[in-house]
């Protein structure tokens, strides 16, 4: 008697069991992020040099080779003869150009368009003669990053402010300190994201002017060449030791929020598992262990 | 007939001194982890529990009435550990979101903010030590091994140190992230950060070699006793990282646990682990690049 009554119990506690999971399980849809670098083209060739303006990409690979693609990175031809990237070492932000001089130095003009010649920013540091990666975010005025020949990033704060913001460390103890490759910024005010690309860790991010970075180079060889931030497609490219790679701008991953019945309907749950767990614990202990210690 | 041996067997099983401890053991993080993990199957408890209030809420409700009730006072230390493990993360990582809505701007930078839930953190570490010393039968007391350090044990903390870093050094910078030193930030986030770090390291050494591993050798052998909180130690980091690109976190960290285990038994002393734990957290905090996933 009392057994088919415990039988008829658990048989109603388990069947509310199934109903509850189903219902939890039927009001949580799966989501997928969007990767965050995507392949382009030229798989298996090295890309040393890219520059993306609209769907006009050209590239130079390894073996010196200039290829020209006039559809998105589609497909890709024999660039023509006077085809030719844009040059190192200077960035120009609306009315605004920063450039290394030859000694090292970086170079404001404050007024492109009026003419107006160039004068070493104060505080410059000496980026060593022949350095040449420099870039500046539209989305925040002032803020520069430009990288010395020895391999130091530092950036310029929008108070003028010129400091050390980064400094590589070994691969490991064998493989020693990748090379800086390239620094990169939306020309547009699109996006408040620096990036700079690496022979060794693929790419790193800052979102606050060059204070803080984080990695950013899920899913792309770690050798990276070149990079190069089209503000027409919002879309930064990356050409690698393993061919041309996009990325499209979209926000950092963040967990999502919730609002209201959502929310409530979640902690509902989270709740009840948290009580069940811990009954069910409880009532393991008071069987499982003795009343008192022994020995 | 099998059920009679099985039934035998669980007697003998329950008559031996270590039964109860591991009984407590393996249920009560069963029950943990349940409350952890199966909300997994239908919310996203990364979005709606950030702070794993489930977790702590669990560990409280399955020590509590360990207090109160005396079939089960044998598990008492070993919940009152696992309790001051999950309440007291609770603080900490809800402690800078808690100082904001009660204080506002007066709450100071985040990194003030991070300081003060890491003082909350070892603040409610001891006071639940100071509760298992005072509610645990002497036969039963952990021993936290806080009251000595000699040379000995000094110089242990600092060698550990060294060799910590040099093996971080030693792998491959991509496994660990250690791929750049930020100086902007670490220039602004030490002062905070780095004491905070330090606390959070003397908070985990307590609960987990103080309270844990002193509760546990009460009963086990040493060698079971350390392999027991090394493991808690490893599954309690499932809590940190589960579901992100950072899995493998969980048998490293329960490597480093059976170390710092095995080092304050050897020493006889909680304080070369404390050393060892702050150094290696306050070179995780500024020697690691985030990635976009987390670390």
């Amino acid at each position: 008697m009392a057994s088919d009554r415990r039988r008829r119990t658990i048989t109603r506690c388990a069947a509310a069991g199934v109903v509850l999971i189903v219902f939890l399980v039927g009001s949580a849809p799966a989501r997928a992020a969007a990767a965050w670098w995507s392949p382009v083209a030229l798989r298996g060739v090295a890309v040393a040099r890219v520059s993306a303006i609209g769907d006009t990409i050209t590239v130079r690979t390894g073996s010196g080779e200039m290829l020209r693609s006039t559809d998105a990175g589609r497909t890709f031809a024999t660039a023509p003869s006077d085809a030719a990237l844009p040059p190192s070492g200077v960035v120009t932000v609306g009315t605004q150009r920063w450039e290394i001089d030859p000694g090292g130095k970086v170079v404001h003009v404050a007024n492109v368009t009026q003419g107006t010649s160039g004068v070493v920013d104060p505080g410059s540091p000496d980026l060593g003669p022949g350095a040449g990666l420099i870039a500046s975010p539209a989305a925040l005025p002032g803020v520069v990053v430009a990288v010395s020949t020895n391999g130091t990033v530092w950036r310029r704060g929008q108070d003028g402010d010129w400091k050390q913001a980064l400094l590589l460390l070994p691969a490991s103890l064998v493989q020693g300190v990748p090379r800086i490759t390239a620094v990169t910024a939306f020309t547009e005010p699109l996006s408040d994201a620096i990036y700079l690309g690496t022979d060794g860790y693929a790419v790193l991010i800052s979102t606050d002017g060059g204070d803080d970075w984080i990695r950013a180079g899920a899913g792309l060889p770690d050798s990276v060449s070149s990079l190069s931030a089209d503000s027409a497609r919002h879309a930064l490219y990356a050409g690698t030791a393993d061919g041309l790679w996009e990325h499209v701008l979209q926000s950092l991953p963040a967990p999502p929020s919730y609002q209201d019945a959502a929310l409530v309907w979640r902690w509902l749950g989270i709740g009840a598992i948290t009580l069940v767990a811990s009954a069910a614990a409880l009532l393991g202990l008071t069987r499982l262990v003795p009343r008192r210690l022994s020995g | 007939m099998a059920t009679e041996a099985r039934r035998a067997r669980l007697e003998r099983y329950r008559a031996s001194r270590w039964w109860p401890a591991a009984a407590t053991l393996v249920i009560a993080e069963l029950g943990l982890g349940a409350a952890l993990l199966v909300p997994i199957t239908f919310s996203d408890p990364n979005g709606v529990d950030p702070y794993l209030a489930r977790l702590s809420v669990a560990s409280v409700l399955i020590a509590m009435p360990s207090l109160f009730v005396r079939r089960l006072e044998p598990a008492r230390p070993i919940l009152l550990a696992l309790a001051a493990v999950a309440a007291t993360y609770t603080l900490l990582s809800a402690g800078p979101q808690i100082l904001f809505d009660l204080l506002g701007p007066r709450s100071g930078s985040f990194d003030a903010q991070v300081f003060w839930a890491s003082v909350a953190q070892a603040a409610g570490t001891l006071l639940i030590a100071l509760a298992a010393w005072r509610l645990v039968t002497p036969e039963g007391r952990p021993s936290l091994r806080m009251r000595r350090l000699g040379i000995g044990g000094l110089a242990a903390g600092v060698l550990g140190s060294a060799a910590l870093i040099g093996l971080g050094l030693a792998l491959p910078a991509g496994v660990l992230g250690r791929v750049a030193l930020q100086p902007v930030a670490l220039g602004r986030d030490f002062p905070f950060l780095g004491p905070a770090n330090a606390l959070q390291a003397f908070s985990q050494e307590v609960q987990f070699r103080g309270l844990l591993l002193g509760a546990l050798e009460r009963t086990m052998s040493p060698r079971w006793a350390n392999v027991s909180q090394a493991a808690v130690f490893g599954l309690a980091h499932l809590a940190i990282s589960y579901g992100g690109p950072e899995a493998p976190f969980v048998p490293i960290t329960f490597l480093v646990g059976l170390g710092f285990g095995w080092l304050v038994r050897r020493t006889n002393s909680l304080w070369p682990a404390v050393i060892i734990h702050a150094v290696a957290d306050i070179a995780l905090q500024f020697g690691i690049v985030q990635g976009l996933y987390g670390l």
